[in-house]
């Protein structure tokens, strides 16, 4: 006879399995739908999908997305290259003199900095860098990409510096190395595989970012730009722009970009998981 | 600690860098609250009382996308938690081997995706899927109830975007939910199997020892879920009409300013009313940020002795 004690532990286990099975069904779903929408406007498009500019609205052919690709590469690049200097010397900082009072304010600002809304964080470009320069820029996207990514950086980068053990740096300053040759010559060394995930993350962030270039960028997409003065597009604008407005033609492309930008992130995704990997090796 | 010579240069070398996150800071809050002055000098309270937006004539209202963003948010971190926690046991609880590293590979996946693309698919799927299977029946059985009163005639509205924007942030919540689980200590658990508990029970004495935390995660996904744009921008359906209706088409702050933005410069004060919209949200999530932190930094100084 079952008491109600194995009945309710009964019920509850399918309570649970039934709802966990609810939360990773929309990302389930959303890959596969992704994936085979993308695909069958890559195979409508062709090639041209990487190297052509976008359609006009009543345009039979799908055309490309090449200036969103260029813009995005061209802003990850800048962006990241300035956020991934700071962030490792911010985090060095608040590795090295964790006690310094320097070094808890820069802890609190970069919690503070990453609750700004990222929308919050155009606006300010906008005042800050687009309003002077008469203009939306490569550059200003750059520079609102560069804050939203340089706390996330910054947590996960220490993270990984604390991670290193303690015995480490005491070998080094037993053979009496200093501070900064401990940090980069065994510190860093060690370190190496968590920081290549960090900058690979803080890459997907970066690429994937849309609301911080709504009102930087600029959303120019009638040619290929390499300049970072000249006004540029990126792979997320092109999809929040299509996705909202009436036409068709414009929804397809919509939905080749976002499986462009699902297959990026994924793998990034898979080389993390590697990196990852090798680690615990 | 003692510093010797070239550690304070080395400190102070690192310095001019580090303080770039201050600047950054500083000059943000700055431009922001620079900017709302004018506004919130013109039309004081009125911002906050009515839910105009009438740029030819210079009303401005932002009762309705506030109330928006409050209740979407509302929304997204209910959705987030009834699907978070369970999710969060199975981990911790059931799962083991390789079926536990699939299933928190695909929670490490949701938590970094672009929320563009979730943006993309809740408009294409979930909020038609949501109209026809969760909106329509409640409308149809509940329409006394005021918040299920209205037809849904899109789809596109509040209650789609709290919920898309809940599953969007379950990845998040439940994060911190299986930090804050795994932390609690063998000895509770040892202590539960003890006395005879099952497994249901202990899980019972587990979760409300993990209690704090949970609320805590709460705290940030609210936080997180008010500044949230793209999905809210895309689902919400943009309009400025205040209803009771959970059904019907509404505006966030930050879908407001998605679509209002880039032409408010050509109306008087458009751009500084939505600058003050926005500096609502930054005070309220940057203090809830800190609120939540400050309350796992407790919970865990208590649990883990």
């Amino acid at each position: 006879m079952y008491s109600w004690r194995k009945i309710r532990e009964k019920l509850f286990i399918c309570i649970i399995i039934l709802l966990s099975l609810l939360a990773i069904a929309p990302i389930i779903h959303l890959v596969i739908v992704v994936s085979i929408n993308g695909i069958a406007i890559f195979v409508k498009a062709g090639t041209s999908f990487f190297t052509g500019l976008p359609p006009t609205p009543l345009s039979e052919e799908i055309g490309g997305i090449a200036p969103s690709i260029i813009g995005t590469l061209l802003m990850t690049m800048i962006s990241l290259s300035i956020t991934i200097t700071l962030a490792v010397f911010a985090a060095i900082l608040t590795t090295e003199f964790p006690k310094n009072s320097i070094s808890v304010a820069i802890d609190a600002i970069a919690k503070s900095l990453a609750s700004i809304p990222t929308i919050a964080v155009s606006m300010i470009v906008y005042t800050l860098v687009v309003v002077p320069m008469k203009g939306f820029s490569a550059l200003a996207g750059s520079v609102a990409l560069t804050i939203i990514a340089l706390p996330y950086a910054y947590t996960y980068f220490s993270m990984v510096l604390r991670s290193v053990p303690a015995i480490y740096r005491e070998a080094a300053f037993s053979v009496a190395m200093s501070r900064w040759s401990a940090v980069i010559r065994v510190l860093i060394p060690i370190a190496r595989k968590g920081i290549a995930v960090g900058v690979l993350m803080t890459m997907a962030r970066i690429m994937g970012e849309t609301a911080a270039l709504l009102f930087t960028a600029g959303r120019f997409r009638n040619k290929v730009s390499f300049s970072p003065t000249e006004p540029a597009d990126a792979i997320p604008l092109l999809i929040f722009d299509y996705i909202l407005s009436p036409y068709d033609i414009w929804h397809q492309v919509a939905w080749g970009a976002t499986a462009l930008l699902l297959l990026a992130y994924i793998a990034i995704f898979f080389a993390v998981k590697l990196i990852v990997k090798e680690v615990k090796l | 600690m003692i510093m010797t010579r070239k550690d304070k240069l080395f400190f102070i070398s690192l310095l001019p860098l580090s303080s770039s996150l201050l600047a950054i800071l500083i000059l943000s809050i700055a431009t922001i609250a620079l900017k709302s002055l004018d506004s919130l000098q013109i039309f004081g309270f009125n911002l906050l009382t009515s839910s105009i937006w009438n740029p030819e004539k210079g009303i401005y209202g932002l009762l309705a996308p506030l109330i928006g963003s409050v209740i979407t948010s509302i929304l997204a971190v209910f959705t987030a938690l009834v699907l978070s926690l369970p999710l969060s046991i199975i981990i911790v609880e059931y799962l083991r081997g390789i079926v536990k590293n699939i299933v928190s590979s695909i929670v490490e996946l949701m938590g970094g995706m672009p929320t563009i693309i979730y943006a993309v698919w809740a408009s294409q799927y979930l909020v038609p899927f949501l109209k026809e299977f969760l909106m329509e029946p409640l409308h149809n059985t509940f329409k006394y109830i005021p918040l299920f009163s209205c037809r849904p005639i899109t789809g596109f509205s509040i209650f789609a975007t709290g919920l898309s924007i809940g599953i969007s942030i379950i990845p998040y919540v439940t994060t911190i939910i299986l930090e804050a689980y795994q932390s609690i200590p063998l000895a509770y658990r040892e202590a539960c199997y003890g006395i005879g508990a099952t497994r249901y029970e202990s899980i019972k004495i587990m979760l409300s020892l993990a209690r704090p935390a949970i609320i805590a995660a709460l705290i940030l996904g609210f936080a997180r879920s008010l500044g949230e744009t793209t999905i809210a921008a895309v689902t919400v359906g943009n309009s400025m009409y205040l209803s009771s209706c959970l059904f019907a088409p509404g505006y966030t702050v930050s879908a407001l300013i998605a679509s209002q933005f880039a032409n408010a410069y050509l109306y008087p004060y458009a751009e500084s009313v939505l600058y003050a919209s926005i500096l609502f949200v930054v005070l309220i999530s940057v203090a809830l940020s800190f609120y939540g932190s400050s309350i796992i930094i407790r919970w865990r100084s208590k649990i883990v002795v």
